[in-house]
Protein backbone atom coordinates (compact mmCIF):
# COMPACT_ATOMS: atom_id res chain seq x y z
CA UNK A 1 0.00 0.00 0.00
CA UNK A 2 2.92 2.30 0.67
CA UNK A 3 4.63 2.05 -2.09
CA UNK A 4 1.62 2.27 -4.44
CA UNK A 5 1.22 5.77 -2.67
CA UNK A 6 4.62 6.39 -2.79
CA UNK A 7 4.56 5.64 -6.72
CA UNK A 8 1.75 8.03 -6.83
CA UNK A 9 3.66 10.36 -5.06
CA UNK A 10 6.09 10.44 -7.69
CA UNK A 11 4.41 10.18 -10.90
CA UNK A 12 2.12 12.50 -9.24
CA UNK A 13 3.91 15.47 -8.19
CA UNK A 14 7.71 15.19 -8.78
CA UNK A 15 7.37 14.04 -12.52
CA UNK A 16 10.54 11.83 -11.30
CA UNK A 17 12.41 10.58 -14.72
CA UNK A 18 15.18 9.13 -13.11
CA UNK A 19 15.74 6.43 -10.74
CA UNK A 20 17.70 8.40 -8.68
CA UNK A 21 15.86 10.46 -6.76
CA UNK A 22 15.20 8.68 -3.31
CA UNK A 23 12.01 10.57 -1.40
CA UNK A 24 11.05 10.77 2.52
CA UNK A 25 7.96 11.79 3.52
CA UNK A 26 8.26 11.30 7.98
CA UNK A 27 11.02 12.87 8.10
CA UNK A 28 12.38 14.05 11.84
CA UNK A 29 13.58 17.54 12.30
CA UNK A 30 14.13 18.81 15.77
CA UNK A 31 15.60 21.36 18.06
CA UNK A 32 17.01 22.15 20.95
CA UNK A 33 17.91 25.55 22.64
CA UNK A 34 20.20 25.34 25.98
CA UNK A 35 19.88 28.23 28.69
CA UNK A 36 21.01 27.50 32.21
CA UNK A 37 17.05 28.93 32.41
CA UNK A 38 15.08 26.38 30.30
CA UNK A 39 15.77 23.96 27.90
CA UNK A 40 13.32 23.92 25.20
CA UNK A 41 13.02 21.10 22.54
CA UNK A 42 10.60 21.17 19.64
CA UNK A 43 9.93 18.13 16.97
CA UNK A 44 8.75 17.89 13.68
CA UNK A 45 8.05 14.07 12.17
CA UNK A 46 6.27 14.76 9.07
CA UNK A 47 9.24 16.50 6.98
CA UNK A 48 9.17 16.22 3.05
CA UNK A 49 12.14 15.52 1.53
CA UNK A 50 13.80 14.79 -1.74
CA UNK A 51 17.08 13.12 -2.52
CA UNK A 52 18.51 13.04 -6.04
CA UNK A 53 21.89 10.87 -5.39
CA UNK A 54 23.12 11.02 -9.06
CA UNK A 55 23.10 14.82 -8.54
CA UNK A 56 23.63 15.24 -5.27
CA UNK A 57 20.30 17.70 -5.06
CA UNK A 58 18.69 17.79 -1.24
CA UNK A 59 15.33 20.08 -0.51
CA UNK A 60 13.89 19.85 2.52
CA UNK A 61 10.28 21.12 3.33
CA UNK A 62 8.33 21.28 6.12
CA UNK A 63 5.52 23.16 8.33
CA UNK A 64 6.11 25.33 11.25
CA UNK A 65 2.70 24.07 12.95
CA UNK A 66 3.87 20.83 12.54
CA UNK A 67 6.66 21.28 15.57
CA UNK A 68 5.87 20.21 18.76
CA UNK A 69 6.59 21.39 22.18
CA UNK A 70 6.30 19.64 25.44
CA UNK A 71 5.03 22.84 26.76
CA UNK A 72 1.79 23.92 24.64
CA UNK A 73 2.10 27.21 26.10
CA UNK A 74 6.14 27.26 24.32
CA UNK A 75 4.03 26.07 21.27
CA UNK A 76 1.63 28.69 21.20
CA UNK A 77 4.62 31.52 21.49
CA UNK A 78 7.21 30.10 19.18
CA UNK A 79 3.95 30.15 16.86
CA UNK A 80 2.76 33.43 17.25
CA UNK A 81 5.64 35.35 18.22
CA UNK A 82 9.00 33.65 17.00
CA UNK A 83 8.07 32.44 14.06
CA UNK A 84 4.91 34.08 12.86
CA UNK A 85 3.67 30.51 11.66
CA UNK A 86 0.34 32.41 10.17
CA UNK A 87 2.20 34.84 8.10
CA UNK A 88 5.19 32.16 7.02
CA UNK A 89 3.78 28.38 7.29
CA UNK A 90 6.20 26.86 5.79
CA UNK A 91 10.44 26.40 5.86
CA UNK A 92 12.30 24.85 3.38
CA UNK A 93 16.31 24.05 2.57
CA UNK A 94 17.33 23.63 -0.97
CA UNK A 95 21.28 22.61 -1.70
CA UNK A 96 23.45 19.85 -2.81
CA UNK A 97 25.39 17.43 -0.99
CA UNK A 98 28.81 18.45 -2.22
CA UNK A 99 30.43 15.17 -3.85
CA UNK A 100 27.83 12.68 -4.44
CA UNK A 101 30.31 10.87 -6.75
CA UNK A 102 31.79 9.59 -3.60
CA UNK A 103 27.86 8.29 -2.57
CA UNK A 104 27.34 4.47 -4.02
CA UNK A 105 23.62 4.09 -3.64
CA UNK A 106 24.13 0.38 -4.30
CA UNK A 107 26.38 -0.37 -1.73
CA UNK A 108 25.54 -0.32 2.15
CA UNK A 109 27.75 1.67 4.36
CA UNK A 110 27.97 4.81 6.02
CA UNK A 111 29.61 7.69 3.61
CA UNK A 112 30.19 11.19 5.19
CA UNK A 113 28.91 14.18 3.48
CA UNK A 114 28.67 17.86 3.64
CA UNK A 115 25.86 19.97 2.57
CA UNK A 116 25.55 23.32 1.15
CA UNK A 117 22.62 25.16 0.57
CA UNK A 118 19.72 28.02 1.26
CA UNK A 119 17.76 27.98 4.61
CA UNK A 120 14.52 29.42 4.03
CA UNK A 121 12.55 30.54 7.68
CA UNK A 122 10.74 33.32 8.95
CA UNK A 123 10.35 34.58 4.93
CA UNK A 124 14.45 35.04 5.14
CA UNK A 125 16.53 32.54 3.14
CA UNK A 126 20.20 32.54 4.00
CA UNK A 127 23.51 30.06 3.47
CA UNK A 128 23.87 27.10 5.23
CA UNK A 129 26.69 24.50 5.10
CA UNK A 130 27.07 21.73 7.75
CA UNK A 131 28.20 18.27 7.45
CA UNK A 132 26.28 14.82 8.39
CA UNK A 133 26.29 11.64 7.31
CA UNK A 134 24.34 9.10 4.72
CA UNK A 135 23.73 5.49 5.68
CA UNK A 136 22.81 3.23 2.80
CA UNK A 137 21.68 -0.17 3.93
CA UNK A 138 19.33 -2.30 1.43
CA UNK A 139 18.31 0.44 -0.76
CA UNK A 140 17.15 2.99 1.63
CA UNK A 141 19.15 6.08 2.65
CA UNK A 142 19.25 7.93 6.33
CA UNK A 143 20.89 10.94 6.30
CA UNK A 144 21.57 12.34 9.96
CA UNK A 145 23.10 16.15 10.39
CA UNK A 146 23.35 19.12 12.48
CA UNK A 147 23.43 22.63 12.00
CA UNK A 148 23.17 25.89 14.04
CA UNK A 149 21.02 28.90 13.66
CA UNK A 150 20.72 32.01 15.34
CA UNK A 151 17.12 33.25 15.89
CA UNK A 152 18.94 36.87 15.09
CA UNK A 153 19.90 35.66 11.52
CA UNK A 154 16.18 35.16 10.47
CA UNK A 155 14.70 38.36 12.02
CA UNK A 156 13.51 36.70 14.81
CA UNK A 157 12.92 39.28 17.98
CA UNK A 158 13.46 37.93 21.21
CA UNK A 159 11.81 40.07 23.86
CA UNK A 160 14.57 41.45 26.12
CA UNK A 161 12.17 39.59 28.90
CA UNK A 162 12.94 36.28 28.00
CA UNK A 163 16.44 36.98 26.19
CA UNK A 164 18.44 34.30 28.50
CA UNK A 165 15.68 31.30 28.19
CA UNK A 166 16.10 31.41 24.45
CA UNK A 167 19.67 30.32 22.77
CA UNK A 168 21.65 32.88 21.16
CA UNK A 169 22.01 29.71 18.54
CA UNK A 170 19.87 26.97 18.37
CA UNK A 171 20.93 23.29 17.35
CA UNK A 172 18.93 21.60 14.40
CA UNK A 173 18.67 18.09 14.03
CA UNK A 174 17.82 16.43 11.11
CA UNK A 175 17.23 12.33 10.67
CA UNK A 176 15.40 11.20 7.96
CA UNK A 177 15.00 8.25 5.83
CA UNK A 178 14.67 8.20 1.88
CA UNK A 179 13.46 5.15 0.15
CA UNK A 180 13.37 4.90 -3.86
CA UNK A 181 9.66 5.54 -4.98
CA UNK A 182 8.58 2.34 -6.80
CA UNK B 1 5.86 27.96 69.83
CA UNK B 2 5.34 24.40 68.02
CA UNK B 3 2.34 24.81 66.87
CA UNK B 4 3.06 28.06 65.16
CA UNK B 5 5.93 26.30 63.12
CA UNK B 6 3.48 23.42 62.44
CA UNK B 7 0.59 26.35 60.92
CA UNK B 8 3.35 27.92 59.07
CA UNK B 9 4.34 24.90 57.77
CA UNK B 10 1.01 23.95 56.30
CA UNK B 11 0.61 27.48 54.86
CA UNK B 12 3.76 27.24 53.33
CA UNK B 13 2.79 23.92 51.46
CA UNK B 14 -0.76 25.09 50.60
CA UNK B 15 0.92 28.11 48.74
CA UNK B 16 3.12 25.25 46.94
CA UNK B 17 -0.01 23.27 45.98
CA UNK B 18 -1.88 26.54 44.65
CA UNK B 19 1.21 27.73 43.06
CA UNK B 20 2.01 23.98 41.09
CA UNK B 21 -2.06 23.88 40.06
CA UNK B 22 -1.22 27.64 38.94
CA UNK B 23 1.91 26.48 37.04
CA UNK B 24 -0.09 23.41 35.51
CA UNK B 25 -3.62 25.00 34.33
CA UNK B 26 -1.33 27.75 32.61
CA UNK B 27 0.98 25.85 30.91
CA UNK B 28 -1.68 22.71 29.69
CA UNK B 29 -4.53 25.03 29.15
CA UNK B 30 -4.11 25.17 25.21
CA UNK B 31 -3.32 21.80 25.55
CA UNK B 32 -6.74 20.27 26.27
CA UNK B 33 -7.90 17.33 23.71
CA UNK B 34 -9.16 18.25 20.36
CA UNK B 35 -11.92 16.16 21.31
CA UNK B 36 -13.63 18.46 23.57
CA UNK B 37 -12.52 21.71 21.40
CA UNK B 38 -15.60 23.20 18.77
CA UNK B 39 -15.03 23.37 15.10
CA UNK B 40 -14.40 26.10 12.94
CA UNK B 41 -15.14 24.64 10.04
CA UNK B 42 -16.72 21.45 8.74
CA UNK B 43 -15.86 20.82 5.35
CA UNK B 44 -14.86 17.69 3.06
CA UNK B 45 -11.42 16.07 2.61
CA UNK B 46 -11.40 16.88 -1.30
CA UNK B 47 -12.73 20.36 -1.30
CA UNK B 48 -10.20 21.60 1.29
CA UNK B 49 -7.26 20.06 -0.64
CA UNK B 50 -8.55 21.49 -3.84
CA UNK B 51 -8.70 25.19 -2.11
CA UNK B 52 -4.87 24.38 -1.14
CA UNK B 53 -4.06 23.39 -4.65
CA UNK B 54 -6.32 25.92 -6.10
CA UNK B 55 -4.88 28.66 -3.63
CA UNK B 56 -2.00 28.17 -1.02
CA UNK B 57 -2.26 31.93 0.10
CA UNK B 58 -6.22 32.15 0.59
CA UNK B 59 -6.48 28.79 1.92
CA UNK B 60 -3.74 29.49 4.35
CA UNK B 61 -5.55 32.73 5.61
CA UNK B 62 -8.45 30.41 5.76
CA UNK B 63 -7.76 27.36 7.20
CA UNK B 64 -4.29 27.78 9.28
CA UNK B 65 -4.29 27.42 12.82
CA UNK B 66 -7.74 26.07 12.66
CA UNK B 67 -10.29 23.69 14.58
CA UNK B 68 -11.50 21.26 11.24
CA UNK B 69 -13.69 18.55 10.80
CA UNK B 70 -12.75 16.33 8.11
CA UNK B 71 -15.13 13.85 6.23
CA UNK B 72 -13.33 11.46 3.22
CA UNK B 73 -12.57 8.22 2.72
CA UNK B 74 -9.74 6.74 4.40
CA UNK B 75 -7.10 6.01 1.17
CA UNK B 76 -3.83 4.77 3.36
CA UNK B 77 -3.13 4.15 7.09
CA UNK B 78 0.30 4.61 8.41
CA UNK B 79 1.95 4.06 11.40
CA UNK B 80 5.49 5.79 11.87
CA UNK B 81 6.41 4.62 15.18
CA UNK B 82 4.20 5.53 18.20
CA UNK B 83 2.11 7.76 15.61
CA UNK B 84 -0.96 7.00 13.46
CA UNK B 85 -1.74 8.96 10.32
CA UNK B 86 -4.33 8.19 8.28
CA UNK B 87 -5.07 9.46 4.91
CA UNK B 88 -8.16 10.76 3.55
CA UNK B 89 -8.04 10.74 -0.05
CA UNK B 90 -10.85 10.09 -3.48
CA UNK B 91 -9.23 7.41 -6.42
CA UNK B 92 -8.62 9.78 -8.93
CA UNK B 93 -7.60 12.85 -6.56
CA UNK B 94 -4.09 14.05 -6.71
CA UNK B 95 -3.82 14.87 -3.38
CA UNK B 96 -6.06 14.47 -0.28
CA UNK B 97 -5.75 15.10 3.48
CA UNK B 98 -3.18 13.54 6.08
CA UNK B 99 -4.15 13.66 9.57
CA UNK B 100 -2.03 12.50 12.45
CA UNK B 101 -2.82 11.11 15.44
CA UNK B 102 -1.13 11.41 19.18
CA UNK B 103 -0.06 8.12 20.06
CA UNK B 104 -2.64 6.06 21.84
CA UNK B 105 -5.50 8.51 20.89
CA UNK B 106 -7.46 6.50 18.19
CA UNK B 107 -9.12 3.42 18.42
CA UNK B 108 -7.92 1.61 15.72
CA UNK B 109 -10.63 -0.74 14.85
CA UNK B 110 -13.24 2.24 13.81
CA UNK B 111 -9.96 3.02 10.98
CA UNK B 112 -10.43 1.15 8.06
CA UNK B 113 -9.05 1.57 4.58
CA UNK B 114 -12.54 2.59 2.60
CA UNK B 115 -14.19 3.62 5.45
CA UNK B 116 -16.02 6.83 5.12
CA UNK B 117 -15.20 9.07 8.06
CA UNK B 118 -15.16 12.25 10.28
CA UNK B 119 -11.86 13.56 11.94
CA UNK B 120 -11.08 16.29 13.74
CA UNK B 121 -8.11 18.47 13.87
CA UNK B 122 -5.75 21.67 13.84
CA UNK B 123 -4.60 22.53 10.23
CA UNK B 124 -0.92 23.25 9.99
CA UNK B 125 -1.16 23.78 6.24
CA UNK B 126 -0.18 22.13 2.96
CA UNK B 127 2.99 20.35 2.14
CA UNK B 128 2.08 18.01 -0.41
CA UNK B 129 -1.01 17.27 1.30
CA UNK B 130 -3.25 19.33 3.71
CA UNK B 131 -1.77 18.35 7.02
CA UNK B 132 -4.15 18.44 10.17
CA UNK B 133 -2.32 17.77 13.41
CA UNK B 134 -3.93 16.53 16.62
CA UNK B 135 -6.93 14.86 15.21
CA UNK B 136 -9.68 12.86 16.93
CA UNK B 137 -12.50 10.93 15.68
CA UNK B 138 -15.74 12.00 15.15
CA UNK B 139 -18.82 10.10 16.12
Amino acid sequence: MKKIFLAFLSIGLFQIAGAQKFIAKNGHIWFYSYTPIEVIEAHNRQVVSILDAATGDLQFNLLVKSFEFKIALMQEHFNENYMESDQYPKSSFKGKIMDPDKIDVEKDGVYPASVSGDLMLHGITKTVTTTGTLEIKGGSITAKAKFTVSPKDYNIEIPSLVENNIAKSIDIHVDVTYTLPQ
Amino acid sequence: MQRKAIIILILFIAAGIVALAVWKWTFKKSDISMASKKADVEIEAGILTQAFESNEEDANAKYLGKVIVVSGVISVISEEGQDISVYLKKDGDLSGVMCTFSPGTVDTNRIKVGNTVKIKGICDGYLMDVKLNKCSLEK
